[in-house]
């Protein structure tokens, strides 16, 4: 016998997006999930963008994706904000923070004195990419050491994305990165992906990014 | 590996679909269909469902998937084309701002149960 039906497999997962969606709503609290390869340099831009943020008067928090570890919450706690860890395992787990994750974390924060949620997501191109969890804007850090064919290796994440923050800028006179053919390749990917060089280590960009985010947290 | 946890989902989804009262086991083929962008690996989710199948109660599911390829709609100059190669670029008009129109999505297109004489379904047909 046959049971017709057509259904989206992760209806489940996008509802309970939906519950944290209305949450963050609720209370005016603007999220970005940012995703990247394992090492882009996601906690360090963090750590140096935070600060003005705060300087700036928003109140930030974080939901650190960590596999394994609580050393990208240690390496944030000096910022005086809220940061919930969202394990999954000690020995590895899951490739990506799911909208039940940031479900249980929700509770941990006040979030009637958040402005801007940061979820840090497991390092990872591909499986993040797949899923929302209520966020108003998905970022990626891309930085250059890994190679200019990864928006033609990793099409969702750079489609789904709304900024690539290009990183490690610092290094291009070391490498032999062509920093041109890593954004034409963006291009060719995803045109409507706005592109923001930086550097954690000189700065450059931090300003430029943070502003990208008090103007999209307007819009 | 998310295809671990969308093999999760498929199974939460068919038992979700089932008439009340009706037997998981008497679940034969699962088709999905699988949009090319989603970026998973056909093999690797039906080793992952075949492997999870029995403790979501159907041992007897068999997973039939089906690939859609992707297709974009230019927004500049409305032309609408597939790609083989992740380049979203419009072959026509060389313009970027273009839609995806098919190939994102993972859905759950159909269930096939063995008939149960009634004991399950309350049907009696060839399945």
């Amino acid at each position: 016998m046959e049971i017709p039906v057509i259904r989206d497999v992760l209806e489940e997962s996008n509802a309970r997006a939906e519950e944290n969606r209305k949450l963050f709503d609720r209370h005016g609290v603007f999220v970005v999930n940012m995703m990247s390869s394992p090492g882009a340099g996601k906690t360090t831009l963090l750590q140096k963008s935070i600060p003005l943020l705060q300087a700036r008067g928003r109140k930030c928090a974080v939901i650190e994706g960590d596999i394994t570890s609580t050393l990208d919450s240690e390496k944030l706690s000096p910022l005086g904000i809220p940061v919930v860890q969202a394990n999954t395992e000690p020995f590895g787990g899951d490739c990506h923070i799911g909208s039940h994750l940031v479900q249980a974390a929700l509770p941990h924060f006040d979030l009637a004195n958040t402005d801007i949620l940061f979820i840090e997501n497991i390092g990872n191109l591909v499986c993040p990419a797949e899923f929302y969890l209520g966020e108003d804007r998905k970022v990626v850090v891309l930085s250059i050491t890994e190679g200019e064919d990864k928006p033609l290796k990793y099409p969702l994440m750079f489609r789904e994305c709304q900024l690539c923050l290009l990183s490690k800028m610092d290094l291009a006179p070391h490498l032999d990165v062509n920093v041109d053919q890593i954004k034409e390749n963006i291009r060719r990917t995803n045109a409507q992906l706005e592109v923001i060089p930086v550097s954690a280590r000189t700065g450059v960009g931090i300003e430029e990014w943070v502003e990208w985010l008090a103007k999209s947290r307007s819009t | 590996m998310h295809e671990l946890y969308i093999a999760e989902c498929i199974l939460k989804s068919v038992a979700d679909s089932l008439p009340p009262g009706m037997n998981p086991q008497a679940v034969e083929e699962v088709r999905v269909q699988l949009g090319k962008l989603d970026a998973v690996v056909p093999d690797t989710l039906t080793f992952l469902f075949d492997a999870i199948k029995t403790n979501g109660g159907m041992p007897n599911a068999r997973l039939a998937l089906s690939e859609i390829e992707v297709v974009c709609r230019c927004e500049n100059c409305e032309n609408e084309f597939g790609i083989e190669v992740p380049v979203f670029l419009c072959p026509s008009c060389g313009s970027g701002n273009v839609k995806v129109l098919r190939g994102r999505g993972i859905t759950l297109t159909g269930i096939q149960v063995k008939d149960e004489n009634g004991e399950d379904d309350g049907n009696s047909g060839n399945s």
